[in-house]
Protein backbone atom coordinates (compact mmCIF):
# COMPACT_ATOMS: atom_id res chain seq x y z
CA UNK A 1 0.00 0.00 0.00
CA UNK A 2 2.78 2.37 0.97
CA UNK A 3 4.68 1.42 -2.19
CA UNK A 4 1.69 2.35 -4.35
CA UNK A 5 1.29 5.59 -2.42
CA UNK A 6 4.94 6.61 -2.88
CA UNK A 7 4.95 5.56 -6.55
CA UNK A 8 1.86 7.69 -7.17
CA UNK A 9 3.60 10.66 -5.55
CA UNK A 10 6.74 10.15 -7.68
CA UNK A 11 4.71 9.97 -10.90
CA UNK A 12 2.64 13.01 -9.95
CA UNK A 13 5.69 15.14 -9.14
CA UNK A 14 7.41 14.01 -12.36
CA UNK A 15 4.36 14.96 -14.40
CA UNK A 16 4.12 18.39 -12.75
CA UNK A 17 7.78 19.08 -13.54
CA UNK A 18 7.46 17.84 -17.13
CA UNK A 19 4.28 19.82 -17.76
CA UNK A 20 5.94 22.97 -16.46
CA UNK A 21 8.95 22.38 -18.70
CA UNK A 22 6.71 21.81 -21.72
CA UNK A 23 5.38 25.35 -21.46
CA UNK A 24 1.94 26.74 -21.94
CA UNK A 25 1.04 25.24 -25.29
CA UNK A 26 0.39 21.79 -23.77
CA UNK A 27 -2.27 23.00 -21.38
CA UNK A 28 -5.81 24.02 -22.16
CA UNK A 29 -7.89 26.03 -19.73
CA UNK A 30 -6.47 24.32 -16.68
CA UNK A 31 -3.60 24.90 -14.32
CA UNK A 32 -0.78 22.41 -14.98
CA UNK A 33 -1.40 20.33 -11.86
CA UNK A 34 -5.15 20.29 -12.44
CA UNK A 35 -4.50 19.01 -15.95
CA UNK A 36 -2.29 16.24 -14.52
CA UNK A 37 -4.93 15.28 -11.98
CA UNK A 38 -7.52 14.99 -14.76
CA UNK A 39 -5.14 12.78 -16.75
CA UNK A 40 -4.22 10.58 -13.80
CA UNK A 41 -7.57 10.11 -12.11
CA UNK A 42 -9.19 8.75 -15.28
CA UNK A 43 -6.46 6.16 -15.73
CA UNK A 44 -6.18 5.30 -12.03
CA UNK A 45 -9.90 4.70 -11.79
CA UNK A 46 -10.06 2.71 -15.00
CA UNK A 47 -7.30 0.14 -14.51
CA UNK A 48 -8.41 -1.52 -11.23
CA UNK A 49 -12.01 -1.29 -12.41
CA UNK A 50 -11.39 -3.42 -15.49
CA UNK A 51 -8.41 -5.59 -14.47
CA UNK A 52 -9.65 -8.08 -11.87
CA UNK A 53 -6.12 -9.33 -11.12
CA UNK A 54 -5.29 -5.98 -9.50
CA UNK A 55 -6.69 -5.44 -6.00
CA UNK A 56 -9.11 -2.53 -5.90
CA UNK A 57 -7.17 -1.04 -3.01
CA UNK A 58 -4.30 -0.21 -5.41
CA UNK A 59 -6.57 2.14 -7.35
CA UNK A 60 -8.08 3.59 -4.19
CA UNK A 61 -4.68 4.28 -2.59
CA UNK A 62 -3.29 5.97 -5.71
CA UNK A 63 -6.40 8.13 -6.05
CA UNK A 64 -6.06 9.10 -2.38
CA UNK A 65 -2.39 9.94 -3.04
CA UNK A 66 -3.40 12.23 -5.91
CA UNK A 67 -6.07 13.81 -3.71
CA UNK A 68 -3.55 14.46 -0.91
CA UNK A 69 -1.09 16.03 -3.36
CA UNK A 70 -3.83 18.19 -4.82
CA UNK A 71 -4.81 19.43 -1.37
CA UNK A 72 -1.19 20.07 -0.38
CA UNK A 73 -0.50 22.00 -3.59
CA UNK A 74 -3.67 24.04 -3.12
CA UNK A 75 -2.70 24.89 0.47
CA UNK A 76 0.85 25.84 -0.54
CA UNK A 77 -0.41 27.93 -3.47
CA UNK A 78 -2.78 29.81 -1.19
CA UNK A 79 -0.06 30.51 1.33
CA UNK A 80 2.81 31.44 -1.00
CA UNK A 81 2.66 33.48 -4.18
CA UNK A 82 6.18 32.36 -5.10
CA UNK A 83 5.21 28.70 -4.84
CA UNK A 84 2.14 29.39 -6.96
CA UNK A 85 4.27 30.86 -9.72
CA UNK A 86 6.67 27.90 -9.54
CA UNK A 87 3.87 25.34 -9.86
CA UNK A 88 1.46 27.15 -12.18
CA UNK A 89 3.88 29.43 -13.97
CA UNK A 90 3.47 33.15 -14.54
CA UNK A 91 1.37 34.90 -17.15
CA UNK A 92 3.59 35.81 -20.11
CA UNK A 93 3.15 39.14 -21.87
CA UNK A 94 3.88 38.18 -25.47
CA UNK A 95 2.68 41.36 -27.18
CA UNK A 96 3.37 44.75 -25.68
CA UNK A 97 3.54 48.27 -27.06
CA UNK A 98 6.86 47.56 -28.77
CA UNK A 99 5.45 44.55 -30.57
CA UNK A 100 5.91 40.82 -30.15
CA UNK A 101 8.21 39.71 -27.33
CA UNK A 102 9.99 36.81 -29.01
CA UNK A 103 12.06 35.95 -25.92
CA UNK A 104 8.88 35.50 -23.90
CA UNK A 105 7.41 33.33 -26.64
CA UNK A 106 10.48 31.13 -26.69
CA UNK A 107 10.41 30.78 -22.92
CA UNK A 108 7.01 29.17 -23.35
CA UNK A 109 8.12 26.98 -26.26
CA UNK A 110 6.09 28.89 -28.82
CA UNK A 111 6.67 30.83 -31.98
CA UNK A 112 4.84 33.56 -33.86
CA UNK A 113 2.68 31.10 -35.81
CA UNK A 114 1.38 29.73 -32.47
CA UNK A 115 0.73 33.28 -31.33
CA UNK A 116 -1.12 34.12 -34.56
CA UNK A 117 -3.21 30.97 -34.14
CA UNK A 118 -4.11 31.91 -30.55
CA UNK A 119 -4.89 35.47 -31.65
CA UNK A 120 -7.25 34.20 -34.34
CA UNK A 121 -9.16 32.16 -31.73
CA UNK A 122 -9.74 35.43 -29.84
CA UNK A 123 -11.07 37.09 -33.01
CA UNK A 124 -7.95 39.10 -33.77
CA UNK A 125 -6.38 38.40 -37.12
CA UNK A 126 -3.42 40.75 -37.17
CA UNK A 127 -0.66 41.44 -34.71
CA UNK A 128 -1.27 45.20 -34.67
CA UNK A 129 -4.94 44.79 -33.74
CA UNK A 130 -4.01 44.28 -30.09
CA UNK A 131 -2.12 46.44 -27.61
CA UNK A 132 -1.29 43.62 -25.27
CA UNK A 133 -1.53 39.85 -25.43
CA UNK A 134 -0.91 37.71 -22.38
CA UNK A 135 -0.59 33.94 -22.18
CA UNK A 136 -2.19 33.09 -18.88
CA UNK A 137 -0.74 30.32 -16.74
CA UNK A 138 -3.56 28.02 -17.88
CA UNK A 139 -2.44 28.43 -21.52
CA UNK A 140 -5.27 30.75 -22.57
CA UNK A 141 -4.53 33.96 -24.44
CA UNK A 142 -5.98 37.21 -23.10
CA UNK A 143 -5.84 40.27 -25.33
CA UNK A 144 -6.32 43.99 -24.89
CA UNK A 145 -7.56 45.18 -28.26
CA UNK A 146 -6.30 48.42 -29.77
CA UNK A 147 -8.89 51.12 -30.39
CA UNK A 148 -8.29 51.27 -34.13
CA UNK A 149 -10.25 48.63 -35.93
CA UNK A 150 -8.83 46.49 -38.65
CA UNK A 151 -10.64 47.97 -41.61
CA UNK A 152 -8.75 46.17 -44.31
CA UNK A 153 -10.58 42.86 -43.83
CA UNK A 154 -7.46 41.12 -44.99
CA UNK A 155 -5.80 38.13 -43.44
CA UNK A 156 -2.12 38.87 -42.82
CA UNK A 157 0.36 36.12 -43.59
CA UNK A 158 3.61 35.54 -41.77
CA UNK A 159 6.37 36.09 -44.29
CA UNK A 160 9.52 36.33 -42.20
CA UNK A 161 10.13 35.09 -38.70
CA UNK A 162 13.51 35.54 -37.02
CA UNK A 163 15.20 36.06 -40.37
CA UNK A 164 13.66 32.96 -41.90
CA UNK A 165 11.43 33.03 -44.91
CA UNK A 166 8.08 31.26 -45.12
CA UNK A 167 8.16 30.00 -48.70
CA UNK A 168 4.51 28.88 -48.77
CA UNK A 169 3.23 32.31 -47.78
CA UNK A 170 5.68 33.88 -50.21
CA UNK A 171 4.04 31.91 -53.02
CA UNK A 172 0.53 32.73 -51.80
CA UNK A 173 1.34 36.44 -51.91
CA UNK A 174 2.78 35.99 -55.42
CA UNK A 175 5.87 37.93 -54.55
CA UNK A 176 8.93 38.08 -56.71
CA UNK A 177 12.48 38.48 -55.45
CA UNK A 178 12.71 41.87 -57.15
CA UNK A 179 9.65 43.25 -55.37
CA UNK A 180 10.84 41.92 -52.08
CA UNK A 181 14.34 43.37 -52.53
CA UNK A 182 12.76 46.76 -53.30
CA UNK A 183 10.73 46.49 -50.11
CA UNK A 184 13.90 45.79 -48.11
CA UNK A 185 15.69 48.77 -49.70
CA UNK A 186 12.76 51.14 -49.06
CA UNK A 187 12.83 50.21 -45.39
CA UNK A 188 16.65 50.30 -45.05
CA UNK A 189 16.82 46.61 -44.25
CA UNK A 190 20.21 45.19 -45.13
CA UNK A 191 19.53 41.53 -44.53
CA UNK A 192 16.67 39.19 -43.69
CA UNK A 193 18.38 38.31 -40.43
CA UNK A 194 17.60 41.75 -39.03
CA UNK A 195 13.87 41.07 -39.33
CA UNK A 196 12.16 39.51 -36.35
CA UNK A 197 8.65 39.48 -37.76
CA UNK A 198 7.12 40.51 -41.06
CA UNK A 199 3.48 39.82 -41.79
CA UNK A 200 1.88 40.96 -45.02
CA UNK A 201 -1.78 41.27 -45.93
CA UNK A 202 -2.96 41.23 -49.53
CA UNK A 203 -3.89 44.90 -49.21
CA UNK A 204 -0.18 45.56 -48.74
CA UNK A 205 -0.36 46.40 -45.05
CA UNK A 206 2.66 45.06 -43.24
CA UNK A 207 3.61 44.52 -39.65
CA UNK A 208 7.36 44.90 -39.51
CA UNK A 209 9.40 44.28 -36.41
CA UNK A 210 13.16 44.56 -36.68
CA UNK A 211 15.51 43.08 -34.12
CA UNK A 212 15.50 45.04 -30.83
CA UNK A 213 13.21 47.66 -32.39
CA UNK A 214 9.55 48.47 -31.83
CA UNK A 215 7.25 47.30 -34.55
CA UNK A 216 6.04 49.62 -37.31
CA UNK A 217 3.32 49.50 -39.91
CA UNK A 218 4.58 49.85 -43.46
CA UNK A 219 3.11 49.37 -46.87
CA UNK A 220 4.07 46.81 -49.44
CA UNK A 221 3.53 47.62 -53.13
CA UNK A 222 2.50 44.58 -55.08
CA UNK A 223 3.00 44.72 -58.81
CA UNK A 224 0.15 42.39 -59.56
CA UNK A 225 -3.18 41.47 -58.03
CA UNK A 226 -2.97 39.11 -55.13
CA UNK A 227 -5.90 36.79 -54.74
CA UNK A 228 -5.17 35.92 -51.12
CA UNK B 1 -7.71 26.11 4.37
CA UNK B 2 -8.30 24.44 7.74
CA UNK B 3 -10.69 22.03 6.04
CA UNK B 4 -8.02 21.18 3.45
CA UNK B 5 -5.39 20.56 6.12
CA UNK B 6 -7.77 18.30 8.04
CA UNK B 7 -8.63 16.28 4.92
CA UNK B 8 -4.90 15.88 4.13
CA UNK B 9 -4.19 14.67 7.67
CA UNK B 10 -7.14 12.24 7.64
CA UNK B 11 -6.32 10.88 4.16
CA UNK B 12 -2.64 10.45 5.06
CA UNK B 13 -3.59 8.74 8.31
CA UNK B 14 -5.89 6.33 6.44
CA UNK B 15 -3.10 5.38 4.01
CA UNK B 16 -0.40 5.05 6.68
CA UNK B 17 -2.66 3.08 9.01
CA UNK B 18 -3.76 0.88 6.11
CA UNK B 19 -0.12 0.30 5.17
CA UNK B 20 0.71 -0.62 8.76
CA UNK B 21 -2.16 -3.12 8.96
CA UNK B 22 -1.15 -4.54 5.58
CA UNK B 23 2.45 -5.00 6.70
CA UNK B 24 1.47 -6.66 10.00
CA UNK B 25 -1.07 -8.94 8.32
CA UNK B 26 1.28 -9.94 5.49
CA UNK B 27 4.19 -10.76 7.77
CA UNK B 28 1.99 -12.68 10.22
CA UNK B 29 0.32 -14.73 7.48
CA UNK B 30 3.49 -15.65 5.65
CA UNK B 31 5.44 -16.29 8.86
CA UNK B 32 2.77 -18.82 9.84
CA UNK B 33 3.00 -20.35 6.39
CA UNK B 34 6.78 -20.65 6.61
CA UNK B 35 6.61 -22.30 10.04
CA UNK B 36 4.11 -24.82 8.68
CA UNK B 37 6.25 -25.40 5.56
CA UNK B 38 9.37 -26.03 7.68
CA UNK B 39 7.52 -28.62 9.78
CA UNK B 40 6.27 -30.41 6.68
CA UNK B 41 9.72 -30.27 5.10
CA UNK B 42 11.22 -32.10 8.08
CA UNK B 43 8.58 -34.80 7.72
CA UNK B 44 9.22 -35.03 4.00
CA UNK B 45 12.92 -35.41 4.63
CA UNK B 46 12.19 -38.34 6.92
CA UNK B 47 9.57 -39.60 4.44
CA UNK B 48 6.91 -39.67 7.15
CA UNK B 49 4.73 -36.91 5.79
CA UNK B 50 1.05 -37.80 5.45
CA UNK B 51 -1.67 -36.40 3.23
CA UNK B 52 -3.24 -34.76 6.30
CA UNK B 53 -0.01 -32.84 7.00
CA UNK B 54 0.15 -31.34 3.55
CA UNK B 55 -3.61 -30.74 3.54
CA UNK B 56 -3.19 -28.73 6.74
CA UNK B 57 -0.84 -26.42 4.83
CA UNK B 58 -3.35 -26.12 2.02
CA UNK B 59 -6.16 -25.36 4.50
CA UNK B 60 -4.03 -22.73 6.22
CA UNK B 61 -3.33 -21.12 2.85
CA UNK B 62 -7.00 -21.18 1.79
CA UNK B 63 -7.98 -19.46 5.03
CA UNK B 64 -5.17 -16.90 4.77
CA UNK B 65 -5.67 -15.97 1.15
CA UNK B 66 -9.20 -14.71 1.81
CA UNK B 67 -7.88 -11.47 3.28
CA UNK B 68 -4.69 -11.46 1.19
CA UNK B 69 -6.84 -10.84 -1.89
CA UNK B 70 -7.38 -7.31 -0.59
CA UNK B 71 -3.78 -6.24 -1.11
CA UNK B 72 -1.88 -8.87 -3.09
CA UNK B 73 -2.21 -9.16 -6.88
CA UNK B 74 -4.43 -12.15 -7.57
CA UNK B 75 -1.87 -13.63 -9.97
CA UNK B 76 0.59 -14.15 -7.11
CA UNK B 77 -2.08 -15.86 -5.01
CA UNK B 78 -2.92 -18.11 -7.94
CA UNK B 79 0.75 -19.06 -8.31
CA UNK B 80 0.92 -20.18 -4.68
CA UNK B 81 -2.39 -22.06 -5.13
CA UNK B 82 -0.91 -24.06 -7.99
CA UNK B 83 2.38 -24.91 -6.25
CA UNK B 84 0.62 -26.02 -3.05
CA UNK B 85 -1.80 -28.19 -5.07
CA UNK B 86 1.16 -29.84 -6.80
CA UNK B 87 2.77 -30.49 -3.40
CA UNK B 88 -0.45 -32.12 -2.17
CA UNK B 89 -0.55 -34.42 -5.18
CA UNK B 90 3.13 -35.38 -4.86
CA UNK B 91 2.63 -36.31 -1.20
CA UNK B 92 -0.51 -38.30 -2.07
CA UNK B 93 1.60 -40.23 -4.62
CA UNK B 94 4.36 -40.56 -2.00
CA UNK B 95 6.88 -38.79 -4.23
CA UNK B 96 8.58 -37.09 -1.30
CA UNK B 97 11.64 -35.76 -3.16
CA UNK B 98 9.43 -34.12 -5.75
CA UNK B 99 7.21 -32.73 -2.99
CA UNK B 100 10.24 -31.21 -1.25
CA UNK B 101 11.29 -29.39 -4.43
CA UNK B 102 7.79 -27.97 -4.87
CA UNK B 103 7.58 -27.07 -1.20
CA UNK B 104 10.83 -25.14 -1.57
CA UNK B 105 9.19 -23.06 -4.29
CA UNK B 106 6.22 -22.41 -2.01
CA UNK B 107 8.59 -21.34 0.78
CA UNK B 108 10.51 -19.04 -1.56
CA UNK B 109 7.26 -17.43 -2.69
CA UNK B 110 6.16 -17.00 0.92
CA UNK B 111 9.45 -15.28 1.71
CA UNK B 112 9.50 -13.09 -1.37
CA UNK B 113 5.90 -11.82 -1.53
CA UNK B 114 6.02 -9.78 1.73
CA UNK B 115 9.41 -8.36 0.69
CA UNK B 116 7.90 -6.84 -2.46
CA UNK B 117 5.73 -4.65 -0.21
CA UNK B 118 8.66 -3.21 1.76
CA UNK B 119 9.56 0.39 1.03
CA UNK B 120 12.84 -0.12 -0.81
CA UNK B 121 14.38 1.48 -3.88
CA UNK B 122 14.11 -1.74 -5.91
CA UNK B 123 10.39 -1.97 -5.15
CA UNK B 124 9.73 1.67 -5.92
CA UNK B 125 11.38 1.79 -9.33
Amino acid sequence: MLIIFIRAIIIFVTLVVIMRLMGKRQIGEMQPFEFIITLLIAELACVPMTDVSIPLVYGVVSIIAVFILHQILTILEQSSQRFKSVIDGKPAVVINKRGVDIKELKKNNMDVSDLLESLRTTGNFSLDSVHYAIYESNGKLSVLKSEQKDASNQLPLLLVYEGKFDKNNYKLLKLSDKIFDNFLKQNNIKSLKSIDILTVASSGECYLQLKNMPYKKVHFDFSEDVKW
Amino acid sequence: MVKSIITVIIATFIVVFGAFLESVSLNKTFDEMIICIDQIDLKLEDEVCTTDDILSLQTLWIESKKHLHIYIPHTEIKELDLWISECVMSVKLEKFDEARIKLEVVKELCEQIPKTFNVKVENLF
